[in-house]
C-alpha cells in the first residue's frame, strides 16, 4: 500500500529565516565597522640624490625636464640637455597661477608639447619651494607622469 | 431601517484585525543579502590594508592600486609616525629646530627608520627567503610643506629606503 505524501514523509518544509537574519546582522555589522571606503592609490617616486643608478652616466637620460612649483604657485619649466651635442637649457617657460591655483592645465599642455617636440625626453625632475604644498607636487607629478614615465623628486 | 455602527470619525467601523502581527522577514533577508554582497565586494582584499589616521588628508590623484607591503610613515600636522608609532612631534608641520640635522634629515625619524632597517636586516639574516626591502610607503597630509616632505624622504634615503611609494586618494 502506498503511503500518502501528506503524512510524515512530506517533502515540504518552512524555511526558518530567523537564524539567517541573525547571521546576516552580525556579518553586516562587522563589515560596516571594518570597511574602508577610501580608494588608496600609489605613486612611485624616487629622489634625485638617492640610488646608484642615478649616478651612472651611461644610464642618465640626455634630456631632462625640470618642473618647479614655487610657494607663489607659479610653475617653472626648464628643458635641459646634458648630451655632448647640445648643452644648457633648450626651453624655459613660466606659468602664472590661475585664480590662486597653479596652472595645471597649462602644465599639461606644455609637457605634452615638449614631449612631442623631443621624443627622446627621458626624465622629469619635480621640485618645489620650501613652502610649496604637497598636494600641488602630487598633482604636478600625476600630470607629468602621463607624458614622462620617469619622474623623480628634486631639490635635495 | 438598518443603521451601521459608526466609528469616532463618523465612518463605518472596520472589522477588528487580529492583535498578532507576523513580521515579514523575507524582504529583510533580501535586503540583507544585497547589503552583504555589496560590503563583501568593497572590502579590502589586498596584502596591505592602508588606512590613514584620523585627520590625515591624503592628496588626490589617479594612480595604481595600493598593493604593496612596505614600511609605512605618516606625516601629519602634529606628528610623524613610523608603523603607527609617533616618532617626531611637529607644530603645524614644523619640526623642532633641534631635531634637524645639517644634511636636511630629521634625527628622530632617521633613528626610527634605522631601527626598522636593522630589524629587516636581522630577519633577512635568519631567513634566506626574505630580502631587505628598500620600499617605503609615505602617507603625507596634502597640506604638508615640501620642506617637511624633503626632510622625511632624506631621512628615509639615508637609511636605505630609496623606493618611495606615495599614497594618494584616487579621484573620480
Amino acid at each position: 500500500m502506498i503511503q500518502s505524501e501528506s503524512g510524515s514523509g512530506s517533502q515540504d518544509f518552512d524555511l526558518n529565516l530567523a537564524p539567517i537574519i541573525d547571521c546576516f546582522t552580525v556579518l553586516i555589522t562587522f563589515m560596516l565597522v571594518s570597511a574602508s571606503f577610501l580608494s588608496i592609490g600609489i605613486l612611485d617616486a624616487g629622489i634625485s640624490a638617492a640610488g646608484a643608478e642615478q649616478t651612472d652616466p651611461s644610464r642618465q637620460p640626455k634630456l631632462t625636464l625640470a618642473v618647479e612649483i614655487t610657494s607663489g604657485r607659479e610653475i617653472r619649466l626648464q628643458l635641459n640637455d646634458t648630451g655632448k651635442a647640445r648643452s644648457g637649457s633648450l626651453d624655459s617657460r613660466k606659468l602664472d597661477p590661475v585664480k590662486g591655483e597653479p596652472d595645471f592645465g597649462g602644465l599639461q599642455g606644455r609637457v605634452e608639447e615638449i614631449r612631442k617636440r623631443y621624443p627622446e625626453l627621458g626624465a622629469a625632475i619635480l621640485s618645489g619651494s620650501d613652502g610649496t604644498e604637497y598636494k600641488d607636487l602630487v598633482r604636478a607629478m600625476e600630470i607629468t607622469r602621463r607624458f614622462v614615465p620617469n619622474v623623480i623628486l628634486g631639490g635635495f | 431601517m438598518r443603521f451601521q455602527k459608526l466609528g469616532r470619525l463618523g465612518g463605518a467601523q472596520k472589522p477588528r484585525t487580529s492583535p498578532e502581527m507576523s513580521l515579514q522577514i523575507t524582504s529583510m533577508a533580501d535586503v540583507f543579502t544585497i547589503l552583504l554582497v555589496f560590503l563583501l565586494k568593497s572590502s579590502a582584499t589586498g596584502a596591505l590594508n592602508v588606512t590613514p589616521s584620523a585627520g590625515l588628508l591624503l592628496p588626490q590623484a589617479q594612480a595604481s592600486e595600493a598593493n604593496v607591503e612596505a614600511v609605512k610613515i605618516e606625516i601629519q600636522e602634529t606628528t610623524i609616525q613610523v608603523e603607527g608609532v609617533p616618532v617626531t612631534t611637529l607644530s603645524s608641520f614644523l619640526p623642532d629646530g633641534s631635531d634637524r640635522v645639517q644634511d636636511g634629515s630629521l634625527r628622530s625619524l632617521a633613528s626610527a627608520l634605522e631601527r626598522e632597517r636593522k630589524r629587516q636586516i636581522l630577519i633577512a639574516e635568519k631567513n634566506p627567503g626574505v630580502k631587505v626591502d628598500s620600499r617605503i610607503l609615505v602617507l603625507a597630509d596634502q597640506r604638508a610643506p615640501y620642506s617637511l616632505i624633503k626632510s622625511a624622504l632624506a631621512s628615509a634615503a639615508l637609511q636605505g629606503f630609496t623606493d618611495f611609494k606615495l599614497a594618494v586618494v584616487q579621484g573620480d
